[in-house]
């Protein structure tokens, strides 16, 4: 997605997202000041005992982290790092041997807050005798909510996830991919202001990896926070404003995602309608400037664009098998539909 | 069926045992509820002291109780608790509890193959099958459904997404207990009519024709013909068409004399009854016409039983021993007889006629004339002057309800020694409505046995229909406590745990009296077989229960206290959980044809009221407490 850009970038900040108009908002993310502050840990600590009380694993050591409102925050870490447990405490599932969590300045283990938060559970932990509608209706009544309010965001919420189709087929028939919609579906139930979304892309197809960091995106822009933990790192990197690295349970890292990205010393130029012969002049001019030329090639497609633009032609035109694809032609199918979207983001 | 004494209280003699408030069942409720705040207290701040610190955990209890009061019960919402019973309904749906109704079909299928309806009672024997196997597969299918769906959920992470939203506790809790009494009411409805149905099938019969009937002066005596082991005598008076059988296992027919001079004659009527009954005070005079407390004991009427109405006192030792009302008996012949007051006869309740029910036990000691049976006679007797009416002669019909009527107008001595006819309200019944039916046996050396429940007026009738319904009340509430226990243990424990302990709670309450039984003979030094140690003990060196222990010295104490510390704490729990055995006992009255008291009912759903709140209070801390991820 990086490699593809038809504009000629000015910075290798480009290398974080996907285009210039996803970075506008992080700016303002950045000017949060601490009152914004939506989680907050306080020297979090969890040690997972036995029966018997004996020490099991101390899973959080002393974790210090902010989530302030409006930006998308990512814990990332390998499997056993404290990922799901820092969210589980969050969440008030598990209690904390040490320290504290507040979310919206209460304490995590207050069901009250849980009237702002949507979560999306590492798998989505529904009941598979209850179909789509069911669900959310069920999830609805769980905030109070009308009945007239449950039907209008039961349409919205399944036209977003895309199961219009699906919804009066019980979960258990569902693909894995299904049940995650149904499941994101069921955490944006109350329109929350802070979403938390343990693993999100485990199990979706590529479309579905994309649209759901669209609409990771998308929240954002709505204003919301959002919390998520992965250990795909390439969504991470993608939609996270922020990022704290977990390992054993220690917080190794925590920055804005640019800035413990950035390469300072390269500089990466995006071009298209160059001849040979100007390929060599700037690398010409390149070497005046006693500039190292590491590489001048032809970008390849990613595997994920190429993927999504032939899905993309076979739903515009079923039946016709894509033959003649070249990665360049993929290439700016992709960018055409990249804008698109990120315009409709805004 | 013999009542005992707490069958007849009334719901607030129950409730608060005037002058003996150490039995009342508010005084058990209380200290039950206050035991579980206190010690609940008590472990939570054990466990959260362990967890947090002393100082701390203190502060997390009370942190804790501040929340239950102040956010969590006021926050309870009815829409969640809703969705949530309806999650749980749907959840046993789908686990197919609703084949349980297949399988009591196929029982009562099976049933009507072995239930003897030739025998002598069918309408007991069929209505004690039917609501004895519905409350025994009502309870196994409460222990079911209960104990395993919040373990299932936590350990398929379903909870996640349930207690990441604004849910209570209390609405957890509350959401299963409700969505599972649900499940267990549209299982017992259809149960019931089954059941009905099944018993007035089971019961019906005809009689085609009649095999003798001559006409005497008029009047036509005959007999039916012989079907399912019995046949019916009967008469039709002069001038009539129609005529009535006698009675023959609780029931009797219709015969209607066609023009034609034939028979035919009606369905069976009055084998399902619900008769209401008024008891009345009893006292025994023995031989020389003295006052006695209790009857002649003929022996082998002396049975365990009977200490669980004493409640708390009983416990702490307070009252001591078995109540059991025994059958008192009264010796033929002599000035011996029990004395029956009734109080509130009226014209208004008694217009045509003084309707009487006997149960009554005769106990021979010689085999007299064996045809004819024991007589009895029945005296009514104003308690408040000397008028006394002419006594009235019956023989004793044993083993059933026997159904008589005393006139209103009777020959015999008034307040003045006249002999005359006595009017019974004007000559009989005392000015604050007392009336006195002595019972007497007229064979000299023949006894005739009876208790309080053994001798009542009627004065009204309900329905079968009405009856059997209060009966399945009765078992629609037995399982609304197990499933409240079933969801209280499945809070902490897994699955199958919780399910052992809830039907350890179901045994232990149905073994109730044999604790408190082994209890009261170890506290007053009877040798029994003693505790579970001590029987053992006897079982292995082959000993008889009556014996004195035949171990030495050090060893011999230590099984007596071991077994004393068991029996102990067994009695504990045991008076601590609800009385199981009472609230199937219910079906005893509908098989024996009498109305359920309303008494006895609202005792049942008061109990019952209770407990949910109890095993509700105690779900909703472990609940609270517990780490729903770890």
């Amino acid at each position: 997605m990086d490699n593809n850009s038809t504009a000629v970038a000015d910075s290798a900040d480009e290398n974080t997202s996907g285009s210039g108009s996803q970075a506008a908002p992080i700016a303002t993310g950045s000017s949060t000041t601490a009152s914004d502050v939506v989680i907050e840990t306080r020297n979090l600590s969890k040690i997972y005992k036995d029966f018997w009380g004996r020490k099991k694993v101390h899973a959080l050591k002393s974790l210090d982290i902010e989530v302030r409102k409006g930006e998308i925050f990512g814990l990332l870490g390998p499997n056993g790092s404290g990922k799901s447990t820092t969210i589980k405490l969050i969440l008030g599932l598990l209690f904390p041997t040490s320290g504290r969590v507040l979310v919206f300045d209460k304490d995590a283990t207050e069901t009250k807050k849980n009237e702002q938060i949507g979560y999306l559970p590492e798998e989505s932990y529904l009941y598979q005798f209850l179909n789509a509608e069911e669900t959310l209706d069920f999830y609805g009544r769980l905030f109070d909510m009308s009945g007239r309010q449950r039907k209008q965001r039961i349409e919205e919420l399944l036209t977003l996830v895309g199961l219009q189709g699906a919804r009066h087929r019980q979960l258990r028939e569902y693909s894995k991919g299904m049940r995650r919609r149904v499941g994101l579906a069921q955490a944006l139930i109350n329109d929350p202001d802070l979403i938390l979304l343990d693993e999100p892309t485990t199990g979706l197809d590529p479309i579905g990896i994309r649209e759901m960091k669209d609409l990771i995106l998308a929240l954002r822009e709505q204003g919301k926070t959002v919390l998520l933990c992965s250990h795909q790192l390439g969504d991470v990197q993608d939609v996270c404003d922020r990022v704290a690295i977990l390992h054993q349970g220690e917080l190794k890292e925590l920055g804005r995602v640019s800035d413990l990205l950035k390469v300072q010393d390269v500089t990466e130029v995006h071009v298209t309608g160059l001849t040979d012969e100007a390929k060599k002049e700037i690398a010409e001019v390149i070497a005046k400037h006693g500039g190292d030329l590491k590489s001048m090639d032809n970008p390849t497609a990613t595997m994920e664009d190429l993927f999504l633009n032939i899905v993309r032609e076979s739903e515009a035109r079923p039946g016709a098998r894509r033959v003649t694809a070249t990665a360049d032609a993929a290439s700016e199918s992709d960018n055409a539909a990249d804008g698109s979207k990120s315009g409709s983001d805004e | 069926m013999n009542l005992q004494p707490d069958d007849f209280w009334t719901f607030s003699e129950w409730l608060l045992r005037p002058g003996f408030f150490l039995e009342s069942a508010l005084l058990q409720g209380i200290v039950l509820i206050v035991l579980a705040i206190v010690l609940g207290l008590i472990v939570a701040y054990v466990i959260s002291s362990a967890r947090y610190g002393p100082g701390e955990g203190f502060f997390a209890v009370a942190r804790a109780v501040r929340d239950f009061l102040t956010v969590d019960l006021p926050g309870t919402s009815p829409t969640r608790i809703f969705a949530l019973s309806r999650l749980a309904f749907k959840e046993a749906i789908r686990r197919r509890v609703l084949f349980v109704i297949g399988l009591f079909v196929v029982i009562l299928l099976l049933a009507g193959w072995f239930l003897n309806p030739e025998s002598d009672d069918p309408a007991r024997l069929y209505i004690s099958f039917v609501l004895t196997a519905t409350n025994y597969l009502m309870l196994a299918l409460a222990l079911f459904i209960s104990a395993f769906s919040l373990p299932q959920d936590i350990e398929n992470r379903t909870i996640y997404t349930i207690v990441t939203k604004p849910v209570r506790a209390t609405e957890i809790v509350l959401g299963r207990m409700l969505g599972f009494v649900a499940v267990g009411t549209v299982m017992l409805v259809p149960m019931g009519l089954a059941s009905y149905i099944f018993v007035k099938r089971g019961l019906d019969h005809s009689h085609l024709e009649v095999v003798e009937a001559e006409e005497i002066d008029g009047r036509i005596v005959g007999k039916t013909d012989y079907v399912r082991k019995h046949f019916h005598t009967f008469t039709i008076e002069k001038g009539e068409t129609q005529g009535l059988t006698n009675f023959v296992r609780g029931h009797r027919h219709v015969v209607t004399r066609n023009d034609d001079g034939s028979f035919s004659i009606g369905k069976p009527t009055g084998q399902l009854r619900a008769r209401i009954p008024d008891y009345g005070e009893i006292q025994f005079y023995d031989r020389n016409g003295e006052p006695k407390e209790a009857g002649i004991d003929v022996g082998a009427e002396r049975l365990s039983d009977g200490y669980g109405s004493a409640g708390i006192s009983r416990l702490i030792g307070v009252a001591k021993g078995a109540r059991k009302l025994e059958h008192g008996y009264v010796e033929g012949g002599t000035l011996g007889m029990a004395e029956f007051t009734f109080d509130n006869v009226t014209a208004d309740r008694f217009p045509n006629e003084l309707p009487i029910n006997l149960s009554i036990r005769a106990y021979r000691s010689f085999k007299g004339d064996i045809e004819s049976g024991i007589r009895g006679s029945l005296t009514m007797k104003n308690p408040g002057s000397s008028a006394q009416a002419d006594p009235i002669e019956f023989t004793v019909e044993e083993y059933q309800i026997d159904e008589k009527a005393l006139p209103l107008v009777r020959s015999g001595t008034d307040a003045n020694g006249e002999t005359r006819d006595l009017n019974v309200f004007e000559d009989l019944v005392s000015e604050d409505g007392k009336l006195q039916i002595l019972l007497k046996c007229e064979d000299s050396s023949q006894y005739l046995g009876v208790t309080k429940s053994g001798l009542y007026l009627r004065p009204a009738e309900s329905t079968f229909e009405w009856n059997l319904a209060k009966a399945y009340i009765s078992i629609w509430l037995q399982m609304t406590m197990i499933i409240a226990f079933g969801v209280m243990f499945s809070t902490f424990l897994s699955g199958p745990v919780a399910m052992v302990a809830t039907a350890v709670c179901v045994l232990l309450g149905f073994s109730a009296e044999s604790i408190y039984d082994t209890r009261h003979f170890i506290d007053s030094n009877i040798e029994r077989g003693g505790g579970p140690i001590e029987s053992l003990v006897r079982l292995v060196k082959q000993d008889a229960m009556t014996t004195q222990l035949d171990v030495e010295g050090v060893a011999n104490q230590l099984i007596k206290s071991t077994d004393a510390i068991i029996i102990y704490s067994m009695d504990a729990i045991a008076t601590a959980l609800p009385n199981l055995p009472r609230m199937v006992s219910t079906a005893e009255y509908a098989a024996g044809g009498i109305d359920i008291f309303s008494a006895i009912l609202a005792r049942h759903c008061v109990a019952t009221f209770g407990y949910c709140l109890l095993a509700f209070l105690i779900s909703y801390f472990f609940l609270k407490s517990r780490e729903i991820a770890a």
